[in-house]
């Protein structure tokens, strides 16, 4: 039992804090965004993945023979955490489930089209998954794709992609084999973001950035496009989404917005006594600090279980998942408490209590328990995976 | 980073639990609950020639010399099994208070015996009306030439029926004082009472007790000191028994969930009940390894003023919340005696509130936090 990192791990650490420092730039790392500050979309930010890239720090887990460094997840772990403890953006869901499922499963031209481009940066991507009647029930998928000479032709709508207004790529799955049982039916394909005949349209959010919807009208997509084997593209999905789950919610952002708490109760006065005194705010703080004890813990168990390069930690990665988001909502809701009235005003604004960090996060993270499988469906998963109950739904 | 066990700690937990499972199992339990010595003669004597009554107790003086990692894996099983047992008054408050302050004669007169099961000592701390903390210490310890005189009231004294010496925290001129007394002395009187998990507790009177200063554990007005040292250590292993009984708690009410049957389902077929039990497995899962961390932090050297009642604070509501969900799991029989899960309800509430309780340990947190 050892719950420090190696002196190795420990220097990298050191080694990417020291280097975050040096790189600082506040147009990339606004602790504003909360973690989703790979959701924005500036020149800055590409500049900011282009210095990640060349440091070598994506795709280390990856095998040598596709330019990673078959480095421990570890190593992801602790880059990936202390991006987000700097508010910058996340290594990416290239370097994670589509560069790892194009290694497990892609075919030599997908590897060699995409994996280089995604170890230097210089491709985003945008995922499609969801569906007006896919949404938890993701494996309920409707998009059509037809057989077409050379290729498949889709038609039908996405819901949910995030970035689809300034990625390249869409990573897509599509309905191949309609007379299949529903997960036996679902291919994967990869399409330019530019294609005639798809469109996109913003959906805006009470968080910072929009999100969208994509209508596909006889998008043709040739045949060595579809990823890996017919068929097989829920298998490809679950199997991507536990890594997923864990890279995008780091814990990082709910251990600075408590510091920022607890430096706020430390400071402030209401009706001319300090915050901190009011047994009430000692209280919330108290259980706020332990729970962010115990999302560490839970994350070290997902670290652990993961070591070694076995099966992908399903359940640890569920417990987090749902224990996380859940705390980290209610750091902002109980944070907007603490600031009483004042907690109403909007972000950005002078007025408002740490220019309104709390509000911003109170409507930034409603989304974390939902996206990426509600708590619902990590409850449905430990409850059948881990427990052995019966199918309930 | 790793979670896993060395092949010495993996026999000593198995070693534990096939111990308890002979020895503390329901049937013994339940005939311990109200019994005022509440201890079953044949475990405690296989827990003190297991070695596992001296666990933290260096070899010098008839222990194990094992760390709080260890400890912390006994505690567990001692959670899962509701070991009736003074191992903790004993083994882990008692033993720790000599080894942090005690001389070096009271040390060798009380550690090997209190290793060997043949001694228990349990602390005299609790006052009628008052709380956790320091000022709640009030029972008068007055000296009088070479001696303590002590007047008051004590409650919450565990197993005091089978205990050879009190351990009384007592305010003295210079302050808290932790002093060792006969508890068959003149002036003191013991009454048991019934305590919510049916384990033995006493409320002991004082009634002008004299104690020779030669019985004082640690310097004069060290005792608060001490105590608190020591509690910080006891707290974490209160903690992993606290998961060792939620988790046996959630597994039995799993099982159930499967066989029994209403609207044609088996129970855990209804997500209702089955996110209950999603929920406390998560807690738990997460809970151990708190403990665990703040146990190994402990083995370590390092500081566990935030670890130790982070991890009480947080078991002890798992545990609390866990027996909560399960009885509604069971349904109906889970109020009756002839079902187990209302022991570990039971027995969740008193850990929860003994022991510090949750508003003391939540302001230990934030004054660490805050202040």
């Amino acid at each position: 039992m050892n719950f420090d990192f190696t002196p190795e791990e420990q220097t990298f650490a050191d080694e990417v804090e020291a280097w975050l420092v040096e790189n600082h730039d506040p147009v990339v790392m606004d602790h504003h965004r909360e973690n989703f500050s790979q959701l924005s979309d500036t020149p800055e930010r590409r500049a900011f993945m282009k210095k990640l890239a060349a440091k070598g720090w994506l795709g280390m887990s990856w095998p040598k023979e596709y330019g990673g460094q078959e480095i421990e997840g570890v190593y992801e772990f602790i880059l990936t955490e202390a991006l987000a403890r700097h508010a910058a953006p996340q290594i990416g869901k290239g370097v994670g489930i589509i560069g790892k499922t194009l290694i497990r499963h892609g075919s030599d031209k997908l590897k060699q089209e995409f994996l280089p481009k995604i170890l230097s940066a210089e491709v985003e991507f945008a995922v499609g998954y969801s569906e007006p009647q896919a949404g938890s029930d993701a494996a309920n998928m409707q998009l059509k794709a037809d057989k077409v000479e050379g290729g498949w032709n889709l038609n039908g709508q996405k819901m949910w992609t995030t970035s689809a207004h300034f990625a390249e790529w869409y990573w897509v799955g599509a309905r191949t084999d309609p007379d299949k049982s529903k997960h036996n039916g679902i291919s994967l394909f990869l399409i330019p973001m530019d294609h005639p005949g798809l469109e996109v349209q913003s959906l805006p959010t009470i968080g910072k950035d929009t999100t969208n919807q994509v209508f596909f009208e006889d998008v043709f997509v040739p045949d060595d496009y579809l990823v890996g084997v017919r068929g097989r593209g829920f298998q490809y999905i679950a199997e991507a989404l536990d890594l997923e789950r864990f890279t995008m919610f780091t814990l990082s952002p709910i251990t600075n917005r408590t510091q920022v708490l607890v430096d706020y109760a430390k400071t402030s006065k209401r009706d001319g006594k300090p915050v901190r005194e009011n047994p009430d705010t000692r209280r919330l703080i108290a259980n706020i600090v332990t729970d962010t004890a115990v999302s560490k813990a839970l994350s070290t168990r997902f670290l652990c279980a993961a070591r070694g390069g076995g099966k992908p930690p399903t359940i640890p990665s569920s417990q987090y998942k749902l224990f996380t988001t859940s705390l980290s909502q209610r750091v902002c809701d109980e944070a907007l408490d603490i600031s009483g009235a004042a907690g109403t005003i909007r972000e950005g604004q002078e007025l408002a209590p740490l220019l309104g960090r709390f509000e911003g996060a109170y409507r930034a993270t409603m989304n974390e328990t939902v996206g990426g499988g509600s708590s619902e469906i990590q409850k449905n998963i430990i409850a059948r995976r881990h427990l052995g109950l019966p199918k309930n739904f | 980073m790793d979670l896993d066990l060395s092949e010495e700690q993996e026999a000593i937990r198995d070693m534990t639990h096939s111990l308890l499972e002979e020895y503390s199992s329901v049937e013994a339990v339940r005939i311990a609950e109200d019994d005022p010595k509440g201890v079953p003669e044949a475990l405690w004597k296989q827990l003190s020639e297991g070695g596992l009554v001296g666990v933290l107790i260096p070899e010098e003086f008839g222990g194990g010399g094992l760390g709080m990692v260890e400890a912390a894996l006994i505690y567990e099983e001692i959670g899962r099994a509701m070991a009736p047992t003074p191992h903790f008054v004993s083994g882990v408050m008692s033993a720790s208070v000599m080894l942090e302050a005690g001389s070096e004669a009271q040390k060798l007169a009380w550690l090997p015996k209190i290793a060997s099961g043949e001694a228990v000592l349990t602390p005299a701390w609790i006052e009628p009306e008052r709380g956790y903390g320091e000022v709640g210490v009030q029972l008068e310890a007055k000296r009088e030439g070479d001696d303590f005189v002590l007047s008051g009231t004590k409650l919450s004294v565990n197993y005091a029926g089978v205990a050879e010496r009190l351990l009384v925290l007592a305010r003295s001129e210079d302050g808290v004082e932790i002093l060792l007394v006969d508890p068959h002395a003149e002036g003191v009187r013991l009454t048991h009472y019934l305590s919510q998990s049916g384990e033995p507790h006493y409320k002991v009177d004082f009634d002008g007790v004299r104690v020779p200063t030669s019985d004082r554990v640690g310097e004069a007005g060290n005792g608060w000191a001490t105590w608190d040292t020591v509690m910080h250590r006891g707290i974490v292993l209160l903690a992993a028994q606290a998961i060792g009984g939620a988790a046996r708690c959630l597994e039995e009410t799993v099982e159930y969930a499967k066989v029994r049957v209403q609207f044609d389902k088996p129970l855990g077929a209804f997500q209702a009940l089955a996110h209950y039990m999603a929920d406390a497995s998560t807690h738990i899962d997460g809970g151990r390894v708190l403990v665990h961390e703040a146990a190994w932090n402990a083995a370590e050297g390092r500081s566990i003023a935030r670890f130790a009642p982070m991890a009480k604070l947080f078991a002890c509501n798992t545990y609390q919340q866990t027996t909560k969900v399960c009885a509604q799991i069971w349904g109906g029989v889970a109020f009756t005696i002839e079902y187990d899960v209302q022991m570990f309800f039971r027995r969740a509430k008193e850990l929860q509130l003994s022991w510090w309780d949750t508003p003391y340990l939540e302001e230990l947190i934030a004054a660490d936090v805050l202040d």
